[in-house]
């Protein structure tokens, strides 16, 4: 079939421009549902660092159920500057740890989220994040009102090789965390080491490494460090 | 309607799951297969994925063959596959959004699967809309079947469930004594898996034998 | 540097793109029977890769990513045309293919030859396409950390083929099963190497 350039050019513009308007129109249709999840998973993730939100899966509308049960045990949150004041009119939720990362150390904010238990006690989720082996980790650290005990973390990651640095987000895993404090008896800051069965323990201050996921578990050590180290100012504040 | 599913177009969908299989005769649509088969659902949702991009690619491009110039013939099917692809995307982000965190880069990968290349040259562009449609769901039903057998064994041997159902864990067989095959989870025991297949596939059809 | 020098170890042997992600699948099994074609066809891989990924890298940076077009305007800072990324990511590789064919082509016809089909279907080998959607995934700092992330991606495919290409010319003359001849064997081959690379993962300098 002898086509001429005329004919090529115009079939080549009518399709780009069919295929352009389809693929804007279904981004911009299908753009709600996939925040909604976006945010969805964020309050769960949030959510399991106090060990909640386990049978979302089993719930018969699963978003409502974690809007639900997140307002429930979520009271309040807040915004901090480095200095560890809250900032005003910044929601936590909407914090984007990315975007904070690009900014000066001076101009970033960290956000706080304060957790209501069941049994009326008081824990501050602090998120954290930081990079594995293979590309970034992230997760929750929940600490108790005594602002040193852990009750509960949650990790996840986005490429760790599955049985290996992929564990980190297995309960089994984050489990260890529970009751190990932040501060040692001293009060300085020494955060939780990740250790592997060769290195002695530190107890109340120490965790198992993943074996074959070595890598990963001393990238999540630094990653608690650092992210946790950011909130010490407000920490030593609400001490008072 | 007989008409429509008359013995030639059953062919169509029966050939490609044994003797014209993508991926143990043809060679096809390999990468994706083995990557997402460590659980039984991401494997599910890529085949039902292949399954309907490759059915509908090849359904469009059959119904614009006489009209795509000669020189522009690979990129025009790019196009319309990446189209395809972008939306299958879309929609999974927006539906089955863990599943589609599973999944990842190899829902991208599809544009690139050969398997739907590879249908469009040999088939769609020398064959009419509704014979090229029903090749693509044949072929993604052959693509499908080897990535749900693989992942089965996968995730029972590997994971002690199927589908997400922990089913060694509730026949009692951890307190026997099994431990998860943590082999079965790492990458390279589905190409290992795949060639067993293929040599039950083989013995069973001498025809596919190669010769020396 | 050491960062960098790690990168490219880890790309290269721990997180191979045949052995660890099985992309460039299709063309590394048909191409695997001889060692000199593997030679030009993995040369091939590694120089289309290096170039179109720190490419798409710059267009996702720069066009593509939810809030990169401020540099045209602050208005367009909620623009997110992520959603094109595919399309604009093959249509780079499909274009630079058909350079390197025209290049190939006029410095090299015995090449040409003897790659025949497998030239233009680097297009549609899976780890091109993979590399530039792993470089969106991993966000990486700088168009070094890329060209490096590329060139480790493309080496360790060439790597990959052309050792499997060693040991099948090797085996050719063994006595396998009839049913595993050929693809059966090469399957379990290639298995059993992957298996082999896992050795290499927590390696660092």
């Amino acid at each position: 079939m002898n086509k001429s350039n005329t004919y090529i050019f115009i079939y080549s513009t009518v399709m780009v421009v069919v295929v352009a308007a389809l693929l804007a129109m279904a981004a911009t249709i299908l753009k709600p549902y996939q925040e909604k999840n976006l945010e969805i998973a964020k309050k769960l993730e949030i959510l399991h660092s106090v060990d909640r939100g386990w049978d979302a899966g089993s719930a018969d509308n699963k978003n409502k159920f974690v809007e639900s049960e997140y307002d429930k045990y979520i009271a309040k949150s807040f915004v901090l500057n480095p200095a560890g004041d809250t900032v005003a009119d910044r929601d936590a939720f909407q914090v984007d740890a990315v975007d904070e990362m690009k900014k000066d150390s001076t101009q970033r904010v960290y956000p706080v989220f304060l957790c209501t238990k069941d049994d009326s006690s008081k824990n501050f989720i602090f998120p954290v994040r930081g990079k594995g082996l293979w590309g970034p980790i992230w997760g929750y650290v929940a600490i108790a009102d005594d602002l040193n005990t852990i009750t509960g973390v949650f990790f996840d990651h986005s490429g760790e090789t599955p049985g290996l640095g992929a564990e980190i987000n297995t309960r089994v895993f984050q489990k260890q965390f529970i009751n190990m404090k932040i501060f040692n008896e001293a009060g300085t800051f020494t955060s939780v080491k990740i250790l592997k069965n060769n290195e002695p323990k530190i107890p109340t201050h120490s965790v198992d490494a993943i074996s074959g996921g070595t890598i990963t578990s001393k990238g999540l050590e630094a990653t608690i460090f650092d992210s946790m180290k950011n909130y010490l100012p407000f920490l030593k504040q609400q001490k008072k | 309607m007989s008409q429509l599913f008359n013995s030639r177009n059953l062919k169509l969908l029966t050939n490609p799951l044994n003797m014209e299989n993508p991926i143990t005769v043809q060679v096809l649509g390999i990468c994706s297969a083995l990557a997402v088969t460590v659980k039984m659902k991401p494997a599910f949702v890529m085949a039902l994925s292949v399954t309907i991009v490759t059915a509908f690619s090849n359904l469009i491009i059959s119904a614009l063959r006489k009209g795509i110039p000669a020189r522009i013939r690979i990129i025009v099917q790019l196009v319309v596959v990446a189209a395809l692809v972008i939306i299958v995307d879309q929609l999974l982000r927006a539906f089955v959004y863990d599943v589609s965190k599973q999944l990842s880069v190899f829902v991208g990968l599809i544009i690139t699967n050969c398997i739907l290349m590879g249908r469009l040259e040999a088939f769609a562009m020398a064959n009419k809309p509704w014979e090229s449609f029903i090749d693509g769901i044949g072929n993604g039903l052959g693509y499908g079947w080897i990535l749900i057998g693989v992942s089965f064994l996968r995730e029972l041997f590997g994971s002690g469930a199927v589908f997400g159902y922990p089913i060694v864990e509730k026949l009692g067989l951890y307190a026997h004594g099994y431990v998860n095959n943590g082999a079965m989870i790492m990458p390279p025991m589905a190409l290992i898996l795949v060639g067993v297949i293929i040599w039950i596939q083989r013995s069973k059809n001498q025809k596919l034998i190669e010769s020396k | 540097m050491e960062n960098h020098l790690n990168l490219f170890i880890d790309t290269v042997f721990i997180h191979n793109m045949i052995f660890a992600y099985f992309l460039g699948m299709c063309s590394y099994l048909a191409v695997s029977k001889t060692v000199k074609t593997s030679i030009g066809l993995g040369i091939a891989v590694v120089f289309v890769m290096v170039i179109t990924i720190p490419v798409n890298y710059l267009l996702e940076k720069y066009l593509l990513k939810e809030g990169s077009l401020t540099w045209l305007s602050p208005k367009l800072a909620e623009v997110d045309l992520s959603f094109l990324s595919f399309i604009i990511f093959i249509a780079v590789i499909a274009a630079i293919v058909q350079l390197v064919e025209m290049i190939v082509e006029r410095f090299s016809p015995s090449l040409y030859n003897a790659l025949g089909i497998f030239l233009p279907l680097i297009a549609v080998n899976c780890a091109v396409l993979g590399g530039a959607l792993f470089m969106q995934q991993r966000e990486f700092s700088n168009v070094l950390e890329t060209v490096t992330f590329s060139f480790g991606s493309g080496l360790g495919w060439a790597v990959a083929i052309i050792s499997l290409a060693a040991v099948r010319e090797k085996i050719r003359y063994s006595n396998i099963p009839a049913p595993l001849r050929g693809l059966g064997i090469t399957f379990i081959l290639v298995g059993l190497m992957a298996f082999a690379f896992m050795g290499f993962m927590g390696f660092k300098l």
